[in-house]
């Protein structure tokens, strides 16, 4: 892919962010256009409300893309995302055990030290089950096998978090539920405070291993060949995944179906396997799918918002259904 | 260039170890074509990894430039030594264009912007094998023999003094095996590469090495 041919891309891509951004702060159940509401009502609106919900989005969509993309490459597995392969499963556990602690605690003083060690907790619970799946993918070539022990651990991280559901008290089990469905709508200004830094900071490493990526792709042993610490790689992909999941998860709680499909799609539309290429088409693509599907949640509801899961695996899994049978995309 | 000094070969796991051969001794210059023999099983695999450092010696040692392997970092190892193996490469929108300039990734920053040289180097290396036509396709659509001379192609863009490849006529037919033969006969004359190939084909592969190893 040339240089202009991906600036123009990239171009018009943010242009659909942008767009699709102004059109999520536009849109909700009160209507922001309608006359009789007064300034100070639609700046409570927009800056407490809709503002944190979009960045949440974007956040969220691009974050989680891109998750999808390194785990793919890490793997070679065009199948791999941190849904599929149980990555949010264990983090959600965690995020319930963190819940349980806290309440039964009560440290809700400290509002930063809470939800601080909600996202340790989900980062925890991340990085475990992707170290568990790499362990897996020593041991076995099989793509198949490996997407099954994900699928797997997903359940039996879900079964866990039944159990967990079942001991607790009824105001922890609607807050588990309601945050299982998923949400980019719970997260106020100052939550973005914790969120934003992290994302940038695990945004900004993924760039540095651009070159490693890149090799990887070919296979292990040639990525040695070509100098690079293949183990050094795997361990850095699995720390900025966790992170990003863990921290995204704790906030929005597991968003399906967006870590495969986005990555999956953008190879499709955009022919490159450059990893500076398809990062970037990653994230911004991503944005604009949460974006999409807050939009179309708030669009779908009156009193009641649906929540994002429903919709983007509503979406997601038929666009992975459908290209999957497309394309040729080297399973084994 | 590469000495194999009284080399024991073989895995070490648990504490056990698992003797695939030893006492090997040979030694290959810059130039050479090096036919590697021997039947199923006996270790050819496990000596190349020997050799290109992925695999520590039992006993003995092998050393690269007056220097044991085990010496060099990875870093070192992927400017002087390149390999080209059995597992199949593609998927993921690979072109054969980008397969061949990952070969330059052991000289190019993090980020994996090639300078004009390493584009002029990459189309130099394409020249050589004649695949200049290919250079946009994807790897899938590429036959075995065209494949296996796309990765021969990413070595040379490696620009290594030595080239390593196991059994990279697998899966070739009759033709395609004569015409890779014959490429890297003239790898090693004309750019005097150090090239050691494994190899079934014991008959064609006669018709063009300098020397041969064999394990037996």
């Amino acid at each position: 892919m040339t240089h202009s041919k991906f600036i123009r891309i990239v171009l018009v891509l943010t242009l659909f962010l942008i767009v699709l951004f102004i059109a999520d702060l536009c849109f909700g159940s009160i209507n922001l256009f309608s006359l009789d509401r007064s300034d100070a009502m639609i700046e409570t609106i927009l800056m407490d409300i809709r503002l944190p919900k979009a960045i949440t989005s974007i956040i969220a969509g691009s974050g989680l893309a891109l998750c999808g993309l390194l785990m793919q490459s890490l793997f070679r597995n065009p199948l791999a995302g941190p849904y599929v392969l149980g990555v949010s499963s264990g983090s959600s556990l965690f995020v319930a055990f963190a819940t349980i602690l806290i309440t039964s605690v009560n440290i809700s003083g400290f509002y930063f030290m809470g939800k601080s060690i909600v996202a340790l907790f989900s980062i925890t619970g991340a990085f475990c089950v992707t170290l568990i799946i790499l362990m897996v993918s020593k041991k076995t070539k099989s793509n198949v096998t490996i997407l099954l022990v994900g699928l797997m651990l997903g359940q039996i991280f879900g079964a866990m978090q039944g159990l967990v559901e079942f001991v607790s008290n009824a105001e922890n089990l609607k807050t588990f539920i309601l945050w299982g469905m998923g949400s980019v709508g719970s997260t106020t200004l100052k939550d973005l405070g914790l969120i934003a830094p992290v994302y940038i900071i695990a945004v900004v490493l993924s760039f540095f291993l651009i070159k490693s990526l890149n090799a990887i792709l070919l296979n292990e042993q040639y990525a040695q060949n070509l100098g690079i610490n293949v183990n050094r790689l795997r361990l850095q992909i699995i720390i900025i995944t966790a992170i990003l999941v863990g921290i995204i998860t704790a906030f929005c709680g597991p968003i399906a179906f967006v870590g495969i499909s986005v990555p999956i799609a953008s190879r499709l539309f955009f022919k490159t396997s450059h990893h500076l290429h398809q990062m970037v088409f990653c994230l911004l693509i991503g944005a604009c799918v949460v974006l999409t599907a807050d939009i179309i949640c708030q669009l779908m509801s009156n009193q009641f918002v649906l929540p994002i899961n429903t919709v983007t695996t509503l979406i997601g899994s038929p666009v992975v259904i459908y290209l999957l049978f497309k394309s040729k995309l080297n399973m084994q | 260039m590469i000495q194999l000094k009284e080399l024991e070969i073989g895995y070490k796991s648990k504490g056990k170890t698992n003797t695939v051969f030893k006492n090997l001794n040979a030694e290959f210059k810059p130039g050479d074509l090096v036919g590697l023999i021997g039947d199923n099983g006996i270790g050819k695999s496990t000596l190349l990894k020997t050799i290109t450092g992925n695999l520590a010696p039992l006993s003995g040692e092998v050393y690269l430039k007056l220097k044991r392997i085990g010496d060099y970092t990875m870093q070192d190892l992927s400017h002087i030594l390149s390999i080209v193996i059995t597992e199949r490469v593609g998927g993921f929108n690979l072109t054969v264009w980008d397969l061949v300039a990952a070969g330059r990734t052991p000289y190019i920053n993090v980020f994996g912007k090639l300078s004009p040289e390493d584009e002029q180097i990459i189309n130099d290396s394409l020249a050589l094998l004649n695949l200049n036509s290919l250079k946009d396709k994807l790897i899938d659509e590429l036959s075995d023999g065209q494949r296996q001379k796309v990765i021969i192609t990413k070595s040379l863009a490696q620009q290594t003094p030595v080239i390593i490849l196991d059994e990279p006529t697998a899966f070739l037919d009759y033709n395609s095996k004569h015409h890779l033969f014959s490429t890297l006969k003239n790898l090693a004359l004309e750019q005097k590469k150090l090239i050691i190939v494994s190899s079934h084909d014991l008959d064609i592969m006669k018709q063009y090495v300098t020397s041969t190893l064999e394990m037996e």
